[in-house]
C-alpha cells in the first residue's frame, strides 16, 4: 500500500501554486520557483518509493523466477523502475507526480475532495496493446490491435466509514519541452494529412478524446479494486464493496473528476505565470460531464530530476 | 470471511438474478443471439446500435466482475460464478460472432472463451475460437491456450521462437532485462517491458501448455508460479482489457491443473503400481486427442469412481461419458488383482448394433493395447472373432441386449464369472413410454425396455458384486431412478447434470412456391426467442435462389413441394460447408425417388457442386460407393444420390452399407444426409442443420381398420435435435433443427387446393403442439414408469376385463393359468384380445423362465417351488420396476407366484424349459417352434456337402429352412400388412435369392428395394437367423454336456453333430451371400463387396488345395481353413519404427538435470532443441526428420553413453 504523505514543505519550497476553481472546472498551474537539488530529491524520494513499492515487489516477483529448466541464466540482478528505458520512466515519473499533486493540493481541486491514491497502478499502455497481441517488438508499429486503454491514472476519495464517493482518473503526461505544439498535440492528438483539404490537422485523438469517451465508472478501478483486495482486504472492505456497487450500477453512482496533468520543462520564450491551457473556463473540446480539473507543472532541468531521482530509488536500502 | 463478504455476494447475486439465470434470456440477451445468428448466415440484421453493443458488453462486464466475486468467495466451484461466466461468454460470443464493431476496441473472444472455460462449457470456447481468425500471432497463441489446444500452444510457440533466436540463448532474460537501460543501436528503440512480459507469457503459457501434456508436475508448479506473477503484474501495468485476459488465462491455466486426466489416473494408478506407466502412456494419449483436460461432468464421474464402484452418469451425449466408461474398463480389468485363469471381462450393452460399432471403434483405438475389445459383428450367437473366449487378456465385449442374451445361453457360466464391470449406455432406455403403444409391443414380444430390464436384473441378481455403471442422457429425466438401479441402494445420487455441450436452436423453414426460404427462429435451449404475439417474429432470410418452379403434378403434392423445398434449401447451404441431415418420419424410399426426379431436372443443375473427395478420403467413399452399388444395385436412388453427395441410412439397410454410409457423414465427405431417425440414436454424427419434413407417422391398423397417427414425440424429438451442433465435431456453435412448413400451398389445381389448405394448417397445428412441448422445462421426473409394472398391470387389466378375473382370485389365476388356457391363439401373431393377453403372460413367462433357467442351471440343483419363490424374490430387487419406484406389494406377489407358477403347472418339465430356454423364443412360441426345430437341426445335419454345392442348391436349402418357418407368425415370417407387403411375403424365395446373392437373380426396382431390404432385416436376417440360431444353440448345448464347456471351433462339429453350415447359416443371412468365404472376408474387412470377396475364392482355393490333400466339402468352408489362410497373407508394414535418435550438440544447458523436454525449431540447417520456455538447449547439425507436425510430439533430451542424444518418447496415434 502507498501510505507515504506527500512532502507538502518541499513541493511549497519548490513550486509556486496558482489554483482557480471555475464552477466544476478546477486549474492549478505549478510553477518551479527554486532550483532543483539534492535536498528536494531526497524529500522527493520516499514519496516516489512508496508509489512504485508495489510494483516494484510484483516486478521483482516476475523477474525472479526463470523459467529455464537448469533454473540458469537468472535471476537477473534488476531494481525496478531503475532498470526501466528512460522513457518509461518518465512516463511513471508522470503518473507519481500526477498522485503527488492530487494528494498534496487537495484544497485546490475543484470540489476540494480528500483524494487519495492507496496504491500505484503504473500502466504501459502505449505499446501493450502493440506487443502482446502481435508478439511481435517492432515499435514502429502505429496501428493498434484493440483501441480501449483506459485511463492514466486513479485515485479514489473514501467517506467516514471508509466506502468510496467519488474517483479522480485521467491522464498525465510528461513532455520534455512544452511547447504550444507539443501541448496542442498531446490534447487533440498528433496531426495528419487531411485529404480533403491537403493540410496537416490534429487527427482528434489526444487526451480529450480519451478522457471524452471514458467510460463513467473509469475501467482502472476495477484493477484497484484487485490490488485491494490483495493486499489490504480487511482495511478497505467497506471500499471494496461500493466499488462492486459502483461497478455493478447500485446505488447512486461515485461522483467522478476528470483529471488531466501535464508536467515537462517549460518552453524557452514562456512568460511565468502564463497557463498552457486556459483556467476560465473549460477548454470547448472537453465534452464529459464530470468536473474537470487541469494541472500543469512547469519545470526547469526535469529531466535531471527524473533521472537523478530514479537512479537514487532505494539505494540506501 | 472479511467483514463485508456477505455483501459482496449479494451485490453479485441482484446481477446473477438480473442477467445471469441459466434458464432465462433477456429481451436485449435475446435480440444479441439473433443478431449474432442472422450475421453468422450472412442475412439482414434485426435493427442494432453501438448503444445496444455497448450495452451488452457493459453486462458481460458486470457479469465478469460478479463471477470474480463469487469464485474469489465462494470457491472456483462456485454454481453461481458458473452461471455468470457462462452468461457472460454467451453475451460476449453472440457479440464476437455478431462481428461487432466492438471486436475492434477490446478482446472480445478471448474474453468469451475464457469465461467458457471458467463456466464450464470448454466446448463452448473451443467452439467458438475454431471459428476466429486473427492475423496476430499472440492473439491465436493465447486463444489455442484458451481452448486448451496445447498442441496448438507448442506450435505457435516455436514459430515465436524461430522469429526470435535471440531470444532463446541462455542468458535471454537478463539480456532483454539489461536491453532495456542500455543503449539501443542508432535508429532502434529498446525493448520496454511490456515487451519483456509477452516474451515470459510465451515462455510460461508454452511451458505450462508442455508440462500439461507430459504431465510433468514439478516444473508446471514453476511455470503456474511464473503465470501468477505475471497476472499479478499484468494487473498493475496493463489496461483493464488486456489484464483481464491475461488473469482469466490465469484463472483457465489454474482450473486445466486441477482437470488434467493425470491427476486421477495417478490416483487410480496406485492401485496397481507395475500398471502405472500404462496409465500415464494413456493420459498423454488423451492429450493428444484434445481430451487431456477433464470436463466438470468427467471430473466428477471420475471421483465417483475412484471412490466408490458403482453410479449411474448422467450427462447429455457428447459431455464426455465415453472416457468415464473406458477409466471405468481401466480400473475393473486392468487395476484390478487377477483372479481366475481366464481374463476378467467387461460388458458393454449398447442399444443399437450402429453404436455397437461406433463404441468398438473408439474403446479399440484407445485401449486396444491392453484389453480385446470385440463389438461382436457377426450374425451368429458366437463365431469366428471369438477367439475372446479363452482369452487370458481382459476383454470388453460391447453388445446389443438380445446379443448379451444369445451370449448367455451359450456361455452363461464362464461369462458370469469372468464378469468384473458392467457398463449400461443410454440406460435411460429401460424407461418405457407409458402408452398403449408400449403395452401392445409387450404381446409383440418387442419391447426394449422389459428386455434391458430383464437382462441387467439377472445380471444383478447372479452377481451382486459386479461394479456397473450406467451412462444415460438428461433427457426424459429418469438419472435418479437409474442411479437407484444401478446402485442399488435408495438414497443413490445420479452424477453430473447441468450440462449443455452444444447449443440447440429450433425453428422453421418456412418454404413456399416462388419464394426465397426463410427461417424463423423460435427457440434457443427452449427458450423463445422472441415474444409471440408481442414482438416481429425473427428470421434468417436466406440469401439463395429461388427453387425452379416444380411441374404441376409434383405441386399437387404439399409434402413433396414441402421435401423438394428442403433439398433445394440444403444444397445451397452445403455449398457454405454446413452438414446438412434431412429426418425424414417415413417412407426415405418415397423421398429418395423424389428427390432423384429433381436432380434429374435440368434447372437444378447448377446447385449440385458436389465433388468427390480428393484421397485419402477418396477411398472410403469408392468403398461406399462399391458397397452401396453391391447391396442396393445400380439404378438404385441411393446410389444416385450418393453420386451427389447425399448419404442415405434408413433401419433396413444393410449393416455392412449402414457402417459405410455412417462414415462418409462422420468423415464430412457427403454434406447432405437423407436418413430415418434409426441413423441417429445414440451414434455420434456430426450436423450442423437437421431439417425434419413432418412431425408424424401414419399407419394402417388393419384390425381396427384405420389409420393410426403417431405423432413425434417430445423425447424423440430431444433426441434428434440434439445430434445437432455437436460440440467439436460440427463447425457452428449451435446445432439448428427446422422443421419445414409451407407458408402457402403449392397446387393451381383446384380439385387439390381445399386437401392442401387443411394440411397446411395441420402441419403448422403439428409444429405449434411440439413447440409448446418444448418450452415446457425438462423435469427431471423422479416417478417414472417402469417396464415389469406395466407388463404386470396390462396383464391384470385384461384378465379382468376380459374374462373377468375378480381382484382377490387375480394371484390364483395368474399362477395356473397357461398361456394357452387363455387363447389357443397365444404365439400365433393373431391380434384379438385374448390372444394379446395370452401373448403378453408369454412375455412374462420369458423373463420368468430365463431368470429360473439360468440360476439352475448353475447349480444343476432342482429347481423347487420354494426355491423358484426364494430366487424370484431377490431378482425382484434387483429390477428396475422395483428400485425406481415405490410399488404396490401386489407386483411383486405375482412375479413371485406366475414364477412359481412356471416351475409347478406351466413348464413343469425341467428337460423342456432348458430347451425353451436354450431357443431364446418366448415358452409359448417355443413349444410351437419345437417341431419345426427338429426339422431344421435336420435338414443343416444333411447338408455337410454344402461346401462344394454350386449356389442354386445352397440356396435351396434355406428356402427349405425359410419354408419351415414361413408360414407361422409367431417365430415365423411377418409383414406389415399392407397389400405390397403380403404379396412379397408370397414370393419370399425371390428375394431370399436377391438377397443371397444367387447368380442371374434379379432383385428389386428401385422403388421396391427399401420394402424388400426390410423383408430382408426383418424376415431372414432376424426371424429366420435366430430360428436357426435356436436350433444351433440347443444342438450345441446338448452335445456340450455341461455348462462350462467353452466352444471353440476345434470341438465344434463334435458338439454339435451338424456339418460348418450350420456354424454359418446365420451369418450368410446377415451379409447377403451363399458362401461362407464371402461372409468371412466381409467380417474381417479382407475385401469391400461380396464380388471382391468371391473373387478371392480362387485365391484361397489356390492355398487350401495345397494345405490339404483330398478335400471334402466341408474343408471348403471350415472356418479354421480360413484363418490359416488369413494368418498366412502377408502383414502390412508395421508402421510403428522405433523411435528416431538424433545425436546433439548441448548449447544452452550443462546437463546437469539428466533428462530435458524439448521441442524442435528449425535453425537454418539444422534443428535447434529447445525447451518448452523458449531456451535452446542443444542443436542437431542436419535438420531432424520429425514429420510435418512435430509439435504434436513430445521429444526429450538425454544423455545415452555420453552422447547427448535426442529422442522422440510420444507420437500421436
Amino acid at each position: 500500500m502507498h501510505t507515504c504523505p506527500p512532502p507538502t514543505a518541499a513541493l511549497n519550497e519548490w513550486l509556486e501554486a496558482y489554483g482557480t476553481v471555475e464552477q466544476n472546472y478546477g486549474h492549478l498551474l505549478l510553477e518551479q520557483k527554486s532550483e532543483i537539488n539534492d535536498d528536494l530529491v531526497d524529500a522527493l524520494r520516499p514519496y516516489f518509493e512508496s508509489a512504485h513499492l508495489d510494483a516494484q515487489e510484483y516486478f521483482h516477483a516476475q523477474v525472479g523466477i526463470s523459467l529455464h529448466p537448469d533454473a540458469a541464466g537468472g535471476p537477473p540482478p534488476v531494481c525496478y523502475p531503475a532498470c526501466l528505458p528512460s522513457k518509461a520512466q518518465r512516463g511513471l515519473f508522470g503518473e507519481v507526480v500526477a498522485g503527488l499533486v492530487t494528494e498534496a493540493y487537495q484544497d485546490e481541486f475543484v470540489g476540494r475532495h480528500a483524494w487519495r491514491v492507496p496504491i500505484f497502478l503504473f500502466r504501459e499502455h502505449d505499446d501493450v496493446e502493440k506487443y502482446l497481441w502481435a508478439l511481435r517488438f517492432d515499435p514502429a508499429r502505429t496501428r493498434e490491435i484493440y483501441g480501449r486503454h483506459g485511463s492514466d491514472f486513479i485515485g479514489i476519495a473514501l467517506n467516514a466509514q471508509g466506502e468510496l464517493v467519488r474517483v479522480i482518473a485521467g491522464e498525465a503526461k510528461w513532455r520534455k519541452s512544452l511547447t504550444d505544439s507539443v501541448v496542442a498535440s498531446l490534447l487533440l492528438g498528433p496531426k495528419e494529412e487531411d485529404e480533403d483539404i491537403g493540410e496537416m490537422v490534429h487527427n482528434g485523438r489526444g487526451i480529450w478524446f480519451e478522457v471524452n469517451r471514458d467510460s463513467p465508472i473509469p475501467h482502472g478501478l476495477r484493477q484497484l479494486q484487485r490490488l485491494l483486495e490483495q493486499r489490504d482486504p480487511d482495511g478497505h472492505a467497506n471500499a471494496i464493496l461500493s466499488i462492486d456497487r459502483a461497478v455493478f450500477g447500485q446505488g447512486p453512482p461515485p461522483g467522478r473528476t476528470n483529471l488531466v496533468l501535464i508536467v515537462g520543462n517549460g518552453a524557452r520564450r514562456r512568460e511565468p505565470a502564463s497557463v498552457l491551457i486556459p483556467w476560465e473556463q473549460p477548454p470547448t473540446e472537453y465534452t464529459a460531464p464530470h468536473d474537470l480539473q487541469v494541472v500543469e507543472v512547469i519545470l526547469d532541468g526535469g529531466d535531471a530530476l527524473i533521472d537523478d531521482l530514479y537512479s537514487t530509488l532505494w539505494q540506501g536500502a | 470471511m472479511p467483514e463485508r463478504d456477505q455483501d459482496r455476494l449479494e451485490a453479485a447475486e441482484r446481477v446473477r438474478r438480473e442477467l445471469g439465470i441459466e434458464n432465462q434470456l433477456s429481451r436485449a440477451q435475446a435480440r444479441t443471439y439473433v443478431r449474432c445468428l442472422q450475421a453468422t448466415w450472412q442475412v439482414p440484421t434485426i435493427q442494432w446500435s453501438e448503444r445496444d453493443s455497448a450495452r451488452q458488453i457493459a453486462d458481460a462486464r458486470r457479469l465478469l466482475h460478479a463471477a470474480h466475486i463469487f469464485r474469489s468467495i465462494e470457491g472456483p466451484s462456485s454454481l453461481r460464478a458458473i452461471d455468470c461466466y457462462r452468461r457472460s461468454g454467451e453475451i460476449l460470443e453472440w457479440l464476437s460472432r455478431g462481428d461487432d464493431v466492438i471486436r475492434e476496441v477490446a478482446p472480445i473472444e478471448l474474453l468469451a472463451a475464457g469465461a467458457y472455460q471458467l463456466g464450464g462449457l470448454p466446448a463452448m470456447a473451443s467452439g467458438l475460437l475454431s471459428q476466429m481468425r486473427s492475423e496476430h500471432i499472440g492473439v491465436r497463441l493465447y486463444s489455442a491456450f484458451l481452448r486448451a489446444d496445447f498442441d496448438g500452444v507448442l506450435q505457435r510457440a516455436a514459430m515465436f521462437w524461430r522469429r526470435h533466436a535471440d531470444l532463446t540463448t541462455i542468458d535471454a532474460g537478463a539480456m532483454l532485462i539489461a536491453a532495456m537501460r542500455g543503449k539501443a543501436p542508432e535508429g532502434e528503440a529498446p525493448p520496454t517491458v511490456s515487451w519483456a512480459f509477452s516474451v515470459e507469457l510465451v515462455r510460461s503459457l508454452g511451458l505450462v501448455a508442455d508440462c500439461l501434456r507430459r504431465g510433468d508436475d514439478e516444473r508446471l508448479e514453476t511455470a503456474m508460479d511464473k503465470l501468477h506473477a505475471l497476472d499479478a503484474m499484468a494487473t498493475r501495468t496493463f489496461s483493464d482489457d488486456a489484464s483481464l485476459v491475461i488473469s482469466i488465462m490465469r484463472d483457465v491455466a489454474d482450473s486445466f491443473v486441477t482437470a488434467t486426466i493425470y491427476r486421477p489416473l495417478r490416483s487410480l494408478g496406485a492401485l496397481r503400481p507395475e500398471r502405472s506407466p500404462r496409465l500415464l502412456a494413456y493420459a498423454r494419449d488423451q492429450f493428444s486427442r484434445g481430451r487431456g483436460i477433464l470436463w466438470t461432468s468427467q471430473q466428477h464421474g471420475l471421483q465417483r469412481l475412484l471412490q466408490e464402484d458403482s453410479f449411474a452418469l448422467c450427462t447429455p451425449t457428447g459431455s464426455g461419458k465415453t472416457l468415464v466408461a473406458n477409466l471405468a474398463l481401466i480400473k475393473e480389468l486392468l487395476l484390478r488383482e487377477d483372479e481366475g485363469l481366464l481374463g476378467p471381462l467387461a460388458l458393454y450393452i449398447v442399444p443399437s448394433r450402429a453404436l455397437a460399432g461406433e463404441v468398438e471403434a473408439k474403446l479399440t483405438s484407445e485401449l486396444g493395447r491392453d484389453v480385446t475389445v470385440t463389438g461382436l459383428y457377426g450374425g451368429a450367437d458366437w463365431g469366428i472373432t471369438d477367439y475372446w473366449l479363452t482369452s487370458e487378456e481382459p476383454v470388453v465385449l460391447i453388445a446389443t441386449v438380445e446379443k448379451a442374451e444369445a451370449l448367455l445361453r451359450y456361455l452363461g457360466q464362464m461369462m458370469m464369472a469372468r464378469l468384473r464391470l458392467l457398463i449400461i449406455d443410454e440406460a435411460h432406455q429401460v424407461v418405457p413410454e407409458a402408452n398403449e403403444a408400449t403395452r401392445l409391443s409387450f404381446s409383440d414380444h418387442s419391447n426394449r425396455s422389459i428386455r434391458l430390464e430383464g437382462l441387467v436384473s439377472r445380471i444383478l441378481s447372479q452377481r451382486p458384486d459386479v461394479v456397473r455403471i450406467a451412462l444415460t442422457a438428461v433427457a426424459g429425466g429418469a438419472a435418479g431412478p437409474v442411479a437407484r438401479w444401478v446402485e442399488g441402494r435408495p438414497n443413490a445420487d445420479p452424477v453430473g447434470l447441468r450440462y449443455r455441450s452444444t447449443r440447440q436452436v429450433i425453428g422453421v423453414l418456412e418454404t413456399a412456391p416462388n419464394a426465397q426460404g426463410r427461417i424463423l427462429l423460435d427457440l434457443m435451449n427452449g427458450l423463445p426467442l422472441y415474444l409471440r404475439d408481442e414482438e416481429d417474429a425473427v428470421y434468417l432470410r436466406l440469401q439463395i435462389e429461388v427453387m425452379p418452379q416444380l411441374p404441376a403434378q409434383w405441386r399437387n403434392s404439399l409434402n413433396r413441394f414441402n421435401c423438394l423445398s428442403v433439398l433445394w434449401t440444403a444444397l445451397h447451404l452445403a455449398d457454405e460447408d454446413q452438414r446438412i441431415l434431412i429426418s425424414v418420419a417415413q417412407e426415405p424410399e418415397q423421398t429418395m425417388r423424389w428427390y432423384k426426379e429433381a436432380l434429374e431436372r435440368a434447372d437444378w443443375q447448377g446447385a449440385m457442386r458436389f465433388q468427390p473427395p480428393e484421397e485419402p478420403l477418396r477411398a472410403r467413399f469408392d468403398e461406399a460407393r462399391a458397397a452401396c452399388l453391391d447391396y442396393c444395385g445400380a439404378d438404385s436412388f441411393e446410389l444416385f444420390l450418393l453420386d451427389r453427395g447425399i448419404a442415405t441410412s434408413h433401419g433396413q439397410m444393410p449393416q455392412r452399407l449402414r457402417r459405410l454410409m455412417v462414415e462418409l457423414i462422420d468423415r464430412r465427405i457427403c454434406p447432405i444426409t437423407v436418413a430415418t431417425a434409426t441413423l441417429t440414436e445414440g451414434v455420434n454424427l456430426p450436423f450442423d442443420l437437421i431439417f425434419l419434413t413432418s412431425l408424424k407417422r401414419r399407419s394402417w391398423d388393419p384390425v381396427e381398420e384405420q389409420q393410426v397417427v403417431a405423432p413425434l414425440t417430445t423425447s424423440e424429438f430431444r433426441n434428434l435435435a440434439g445430434r445437432a451442433g455437436r460440440p467439436g465435431a460440427s463447425r457452428g456453435i449451435e446445432g439448428m433443427t427446422l422443421v419445414a412448413l409451407p407458408t402457402q400451398i403449392s397446387t393451381t389445381a383446384a380439385a387439390s387446393i381445399a386437401t392442401q389448405r387443411r394440411q397446411r394448417a395441420e402441419l403448422a397445428r403439428d409444429y405449434d403442439r411440439l413447440r409448446a412441448s418444448l418450452v415446457i422445462e425438462e423435469r427431471d421426473a423422479d416417478d417414472v414408469p417402469s417396464p415389469l409394472a406395466l407388463l404386470l398391470n396390462r396383464i391384470w387389466e385384461r384378465a379382468n376385463r376380459l374374462l373377468g378375473v375378480a381382484p382377490d382370485a387375480f394371484l390364483d389365476w395368474l399362477e395356473r393359468t397357461a398361456p394357452t388356457a387363455v387363447s389357443p391363439d397365444v404365439g400365433t401373431g393373431t391380434s384379438d384380445g385374448t390372444a394379446r393377453l395370452a401373448d403378453a403372460m408369454d412375455e412374462l413367462d420369458a423373463i420368468l423362465l430365463t431368470s429360473l433357467q439360468e440360476v439352475a442351471r448353475a447349480d444343476e440343483a432342482a429347481m423347487t417351488r420354494a426355491r423358484a419363490e426364494a430366487l424370484l424374490i431377490t431378482l425382484w430387487q434387483t429390477t428396475f420396476t422395483a428400485v425406481a419406484t415405490e410399488q404396490e406389494a401386489w407386483l411383486e406377489q405375482a412375479f413371485v407366484r406366475r414364477g412359481a407358477g412356471i416351475i409347478e403347472h406351466i413348464y413343469p418339465d425341467p428337460d423342456e424349459r432348458r430347451r425353451l430356454y436354450q431357443y431364446g423364443l418366448p415358452p409359448a412360441v417355443g413349444r410351437r417352434f419345437e417341431a419345426v426345430a427338429r426339422r431344421m437341426r435336420e435338414l443343416l445335419a444333411a447338408a455337410d456337402e454344402y461346401g462344394s454345392a454350386d449356389p442354386t442348391t445352397r440356396i435351396d436349402l434355406f428356402q427349405e429352412l425359410g419354408d419351415l418357418v414361413s408360414a407361422d407368425r409367431g417365430f415365423g415370417f411377418r409383414v406389415r400388412r399392407t397389400d405390397a407387403d403380403e404379396a412379397l411375403l408370397e414370393r419370399w424365395a425371390d428375394v431370399l435369392g436377391w438377397w443371397m446373392n444367387e447368380p442371374d437373380v434379379a432383385g428389386p426396382v428401385p422403388e421396391d428395394l427399401r420394402s424388400w431390404q426390410r423383408f430382408v432385416a426383418d424376415n431372414l436376417e432376424f426371424r429366420l437367423g435366430v430360428a436357426i440360431g435356436a436350433v444351433v444353440a440347443e444342438a450345441w448345448a446338448e452335445g456340450a454336456g455341461d455348462a462350462l464347456t467353452l466352444p471353440s471351433l476345434a470341438s465344434w462339429k463334435d458338439t454339435t453333430g451338424l456339418p460348418w453350415i450350420g456354424f454359418w447359416a446365420r451369418e450368410l443371412l446377415r451379409w447377403g451371400t451363399h458362401d461362407p468365404f464371402v461372409a468371412f472376408c466381409l467380417a474381417q474387412g479382407l475385401a469391400p463387396t461380396r464380388d471382391a470377396a468371391g473373387a478371392r475364392r480362387q485365391e484361397f482355393n489356390a492355398w487350401l488345395e495345397q494345405e490339404q490333400d483330398d478335400l471334402t466339402a466341408e474343408d471348403r468352408i471350415d472356418p479354421q481353413f480360413f484363418l490359416r489362410w488369413q494368418a498366412s497373407l502377408p502383414r502390412p508394414e508395421n508402421a510403428a519404427r522405433a523411435p528416431p535418435q538424433m545425436r546433439a550438440a548441448l548449447t544452452g544447458t550443462t546437463g546437469e538435470r539428466g533428462r530435458y523436454a524439448v521441442m524442435p525449431v528449425t535453425r537454418g540447417e539444422g534443428t535447434a532443441w529447445l525447451d518448452p520456455a523458449g531456451f535452446e538447449l542443444a542443436v542437431t547439425r542436419a535438420r531432424a526428420q520429425i514429420g510435418g507436425r512435430p509439435s504434436r510430439s513430445d521429444y526429450e533430451l538425454v544423455t545415452i553413453d555420453g552422447e547427448p542424444t535426442v529422442t522422440r518418447v510420444f507420437r500421436p496415434a
